[in-house]
């Protein structure tokens, strides 16, 4: 992929900018890091108070209010509805704007906003919805809805990114070789859009895992870790939510290098056979 | 950590060791005794779960592990900032079985019909239960505080009733389980001076190192301590202050916030501990269990007492309106239970005070009934629910005994006649 | 006609040309949509219609009651409070806006032109992606032990000789409220800025370049107004984003500042339901117009 080209000062500038812009993505991760291996006696704040891994042992204690457990199931199960409906949705009306109906135009505008309108309305709208309906509001109705109408537009923008760049002689080719419509979508099309549905389905995951505002009316008696950790922080003052953020951070970086192990190893062998 | 109690509960006690072997059955024939509820109940009580949710002041998992382990069905516990709780007790009421809000909460939500009244004579220990709730007044001769007083909310006047009745009735509304007196939360080792009056709060001398809690009903009544103390306004009631007293009080914030005064306003008990441990803040409005949580750190912080006297809240169960049959009973079984002393000195030991003071002393040592509710100093370390040391052996507490942090109650946390425009104005304070 | 009239691709001679063979299928796109509308219509519109018309209620301290007045909109339109705070808010979305834009670009212009293999450029958006995994609000608390008095920033400027008294302006302070808002949201610019960025044709560059133009001519003749698409998607996100927001300014200016999703968020934690909806529409039409105007730049649908 090298070109051997010469890197111009504008690399090394721009180079450090993006360092400097990574630095202050991880500003917070950092100071919570640090305040993670806090003493017993510590809090959430400098001056640190010793040094020990006593709250990462705790967090897997039972606290004295709330529950990590329960929310975090929770969260963890919604965020792959989340993502197995916006992946299945958002691909199914990509194939419906690729052939063309009447009313797509409204739809689009429909979807488009959908993402801008402030996630608070949202939430107050089917929060009042559900009051009025007299239906009692649970995560896996109304909060569901409420984080797709967040989730499907991303979806659905990415679907059609990958859509406009798509050549349709591909499709064409294998409908001329007499494929079934089944048939060139299940070998032709949904191969090449594997990548971008693997995007599709993190973006959905990532946004409904540490959605607030739009659980914050909708989500019913059990809360989603978000707003369990919310409602924590009404009692507990401890670093263990810092700990919290640490281990998922680590835990993070794990999963990403892995899947980058995998990607590279995947590679190797393609290119060796 | 508990020393062993005698007197009528040790039998309950007796009966939890036996529990590890006889059947759950037996647990719950024993609960059954405790209330005097027909057994037949009682057999499949244990089935029964019973969704609560408040703060996490109060919203502990220890206490529904002792519910559990006591009574037999699962107590689920949802804690909430303040804001969702109103909102949740108002517009989700079929999705929670026992509510535990403030008093103010309930002037506001009793109405809206989501709660029901607690039938009096089904509570065991109510004839024990402080008297600030019921008649509203501490011993006989004590004056009522001004602002939304419990009593004044805490019976209707009949089973469906939604107006509050003035006398005690046959009808609750809520069983207080936790209240206090407030005061001013200051940083001993910052602010270099004696602190004694709310006054104090606006002291240029604490110039961006001050702050306010940031709960309208609340906070309204920090800042009329404050207005009174400079003389600036006088209140006909601080409770229910009247447009022109809103008005003046607004400009004395708004004045001060404008010179920079404040360095923060907090809504959430972690962030009033995060302000205070961090040195951002040297004095501010705070909770009890705050100072106490800054303590703990080992980071000075004093519960100051003032000349004018404290400002007061209390919390209580209520039980939500679609509640009934067997559920009705255990949420009863449930209340009697919190005030059977247990729970009582639980909450005591965080620095609160519960509402059935006689049940929660048998629970209590002597050392820990002393220092907490007698003002006395403590004989050895005293130790938080959780074992950890609050405080050493000699410490006294801020403010003293019950009676004389009680006793000099100036207000309660309060909803006025003229709410919507205290709030208004509020707003208007926090934008300016 | 309208139909076929605008398909993603903008290829409309080829599916004219499979026209014949798609009639056959004409209901498959309506069921493929469906699912969207669907939800779109559940968990959307009619929520929206909801506050349309629960903004005309009445309400007391604690219930909604069902009527039609118009004091709900008379009270907030009324109130110089309402202005200054969607002045207020206004001003943040313009701060965060100045920022993200020129910062985002410059982001997506070293991943663009200057990280040569897709791998790379994929590693290095998932690690700025990572802080965003831990909880909002964990973050969230973290910048106070960072801004704060005795925090990890003032300190090191202290021990570098830098300042000799902590920075108070750090913290609870409109800088720290845009702080915060770019933090979170100039990523949202860099995506779709780098998306235009890989959609133009290097060959063009080049051409730019043989013809004579400097670096700075063909940033700015070339990339500039091919990236306009994406510059206006990632405006769009990051202006939406922050009028709406109401936890950022909460927390990070110490409750001391206003905006209009607080307002809304605190009218809604007083039960003030039509109150909260009147403004939650009126700040609809606002952003709605806003994005119209942003619209009128790019065709997204054909710029994605």
């Amino acid at each position: 992929m090298r070109t051997g080209q010469r890197r111009g000062a504008s690399f090394y500038i721009l180079g450090a900018f993006f360092a400097l812009f990574v630095l202050f993505l991880y500003g917070p991760t950092v100071t919570i890091a640090v305040l993670s291996f806090q003493g017993p006696e510590g809090g959430l704040t400098f001056p640190m108070n010793g040094v020990s891994t006593h709250w990462f042992a705790n967090l897997f204690e039972k606290q004295a209010v709330g529950d990590f457990g329960g929310s975090f199931r929770r969260s963890l199960a919604l965020g792959f509805i989340v993502m197995s409906l916006t992946v299945l949705i958002s691909v199914t009306a990509g194939f419906a704007f690729r052939r063309g109906f009447i009313g797509s135009t409204a739809l689009f505008y429909l979807t488009v906003s959908s993402l801008v309108i402030p996630s608070i309305l949202v939430s107050l709208g089917i929060g009042l919805l559900f009051t009025i309906l007299e239906l009692e509001p649970a995560w896996y109705s109304s909060a569901l809805g409420a984080h797709l109408t967040w989730t499907l537009p991303f979806g659905l923008l990415i679907v059609f990114a990958i859509f406009n760049r798509f050549d349709k002689s591909f499709e064409e080719a294998a409908r001329d070789l007499g494929a079934t419509p089944w048939q060139t979508v299940r070998h032709v099309v949904l191969p090449i859009l594997l990548p971008s549905i693997i995007g599709v389905a993190l973006f959905g995951f990532t946004l409904s895992y540490d959605e607030f505002a739009r659980s914050l009316m909708t989500a019913g008696s059990d809360n989603t870790l978000p707003l369990e950790i919310y409602g924590m922080t009404t009692n507990v003052t401890t670093p263990v939510l810092y700990a919290l953020g640490t281990l998922t951070t680590v835990f993070s970086f794990l999963v990403i290098g892995l899947g980058l192990g995998g990607v590279f190893l995947l590679r190797r062998l393609r290119g060796q056979g | 950590m508990t020393k062993s109690i005698a007197g009528s509960t040790s039998a309950l006690s007796r009966r939890q060791m036996l529990k590890g072997t006889a059947a759950a059955a037996g647990a719950a024939i024993g609960s059954g005794a405790i209330t005097g509820f027909p057994t037949i109940w009682a057999q499949n009580i244990k089935n029964v779960t019973l969704r609560q949710f408040g703060t996490g002041v109060s919203n502990l998992n220890a206490l529904a592990e002792k519910v559990k382990e006591d009574l037999g069905f699962t107590l689920q516990m949802t804690s909430l900032d303040s804001d969702a709780v109103t909102q949740r007790a108002v517009t989700q009421p079929k999705s929670y079985d026992i509510a535990d809000i403030e008093y103010w909460i309930c002037k506001k939500i009793f109405p809206a019909s989501v709660l029901q009244p607690m039938d009096v004579t089904k509570i065991k220990y109510f004839d024990k239960i402080v008297p600030i709730f019921v008649s509203g007044k501490l011993t006989p001769e004590s004056t009522i505080a001004q602002g939304t007083a419990p009593h004044s909310v805490s019976f209707v006047e009949g089973k469906d009733s939604k107006t509050f009745a003035k006398q005690p009735t046959q009808w609750m509304t809520l069983i207080p389980t936790i209240y206090n007196a407030d005061t001013l939360g200051i940083r001993p080792d910052l602010v270099g001076r004696p602190i004694t009056s709310w006054k104090d709060l606006i002291d240029p001398a604490f110039k961006g190192k001050a702050s306010i809690l940031n709960i309208p009903s609340i906070g309204i009544m920090d800042a009329a301590m404050v207005c009174e103390a400079m003389g600036e306004v006088k209140y006909g009631d601080k409770g229910n202050m009247t447009k022109e007293e809103i008005d003046k009080t607004i400009k004395v914030l708004t004045d001060a916030k404008k010179a920079g005064q404040f360095r923060a306003f907090w809504k959430t008990f972690d962030e009033s501990v995060n302000l205070m441990a961090s040195g951002e803040v040297v004095i501010q409005s705070m909770w009890s269990p705050a100072v106490a949580a800054v303590r703990a750190k080992g980071i000075a912080c004093k519960y100051q007492p003032l000349k004018e006297g404290y400002r007061a809240w209390g919390g209580g169960l209520g039980l939500a309106k679609h509640l009934s049959g067997l559920e009705l009973d255990a949420a009863y079984e449930y209340i009697n239970w919190y005030l059977s002393g247990w729970a009582g000195a639980y909450l005591n030991r965080q620095g609160y005070y519960s509402a059935v003071l006689d049940t929660a002393k048998q629970h209590m040592s002597e050392d820990e009934w002393g220092f907490w509710m007698e003002g006395k100093p403590a004989q050895k370390d005293i130790l938080s629910p959780e074992g950890k040391v609050m405080e050493k052996a000699g410490a006294v507490r801020d403010g003293g005994s019950f009676q004389e942090r009680m006793g000099r109650v100036a207000c309660w946390n309060a909803v006025m006649d003229e709410d919507r425009y205290m709030v208004r104005k509020w707003n208007e304070f926090i934008a300016a | 006609m309208s139909a076929t009239a605008l398909p993603p691709t903008g290829t409309t001679a080829r599916a004219a040309r499979g026209g014949v063979r798609r009639r056959r299928l004409r209901i498959a796109p309506y069921l493929q949509a469906a699912p969207l509308v669907l939800t779109l219509l559940v968990f959307l519109v009619v929520p929206i219609v909801t506050i349309a018309v629960v903004s005309f209620w009445d309400y007391d301290a604690v219930r909604v009651i069902p009527d039609f007045v118009l004091t709900n909109y008379e009270e907030l339109l009324g109130s110089a409070v309402t202005w200054k705070t969607y002045l207020n808010t206004l001003r943040y979305a313009a701060l965060a806006w100045a920022i993200t834009l020129p910062v985002g670009f410059a982001v997506a212009y070293f991943l663009a032109f200057h990280v040569r293999t897709v791998t790379w450029q994929m590693v290095l958006f998932l690690v700025c992606t990572v802080p965003f995994w831990t909880s909002n609000i964990i973050r969230m608390i973290s910048w106070i032990p960072f801004l704060g008095r005795n925090g990890l920033l003032n300190r090191a400027l202290i021990d570098l000789g830098v300042v000799d008294h902590p920075l108070e302006f750090l913290l609870f302070s409109d800088f720290s409220v845009v702080l915060a808002f770019v933090h979170l949201y100039t990523l949202f610019m860099v995506v779709p800025i780098f998306n235009a960025m890989m959609r133009i044709d290097r060959a063009l560059i080049e051409a730019a370049r043989d013809a004579g133009a400097n670096g700075q001519q063909i940033l700015w003749n070339v990339i500039l107004p091919l990236t306009k698409p994406g510059i206006a998607i990632g405006s769009i996100f990051v202006v939406t984003l922050v009028m709406g927001d109401f936890i950022t300014v909460r927390l990070m200016s110490g409750g001391q500042s206003a905006s209009v999703g607080l307002m809304i968020a605190n009218e809604i934690s007083l039960l003030h339901y039509p109150a909260a909806a009147a403004n939650a529409v009126v700040l609809l039409v606002l952003v709605m117009m806003m994005v119209v105007a942003m619209l009128r730049i790019v065709d997204i649908r054909k710029e994605l």
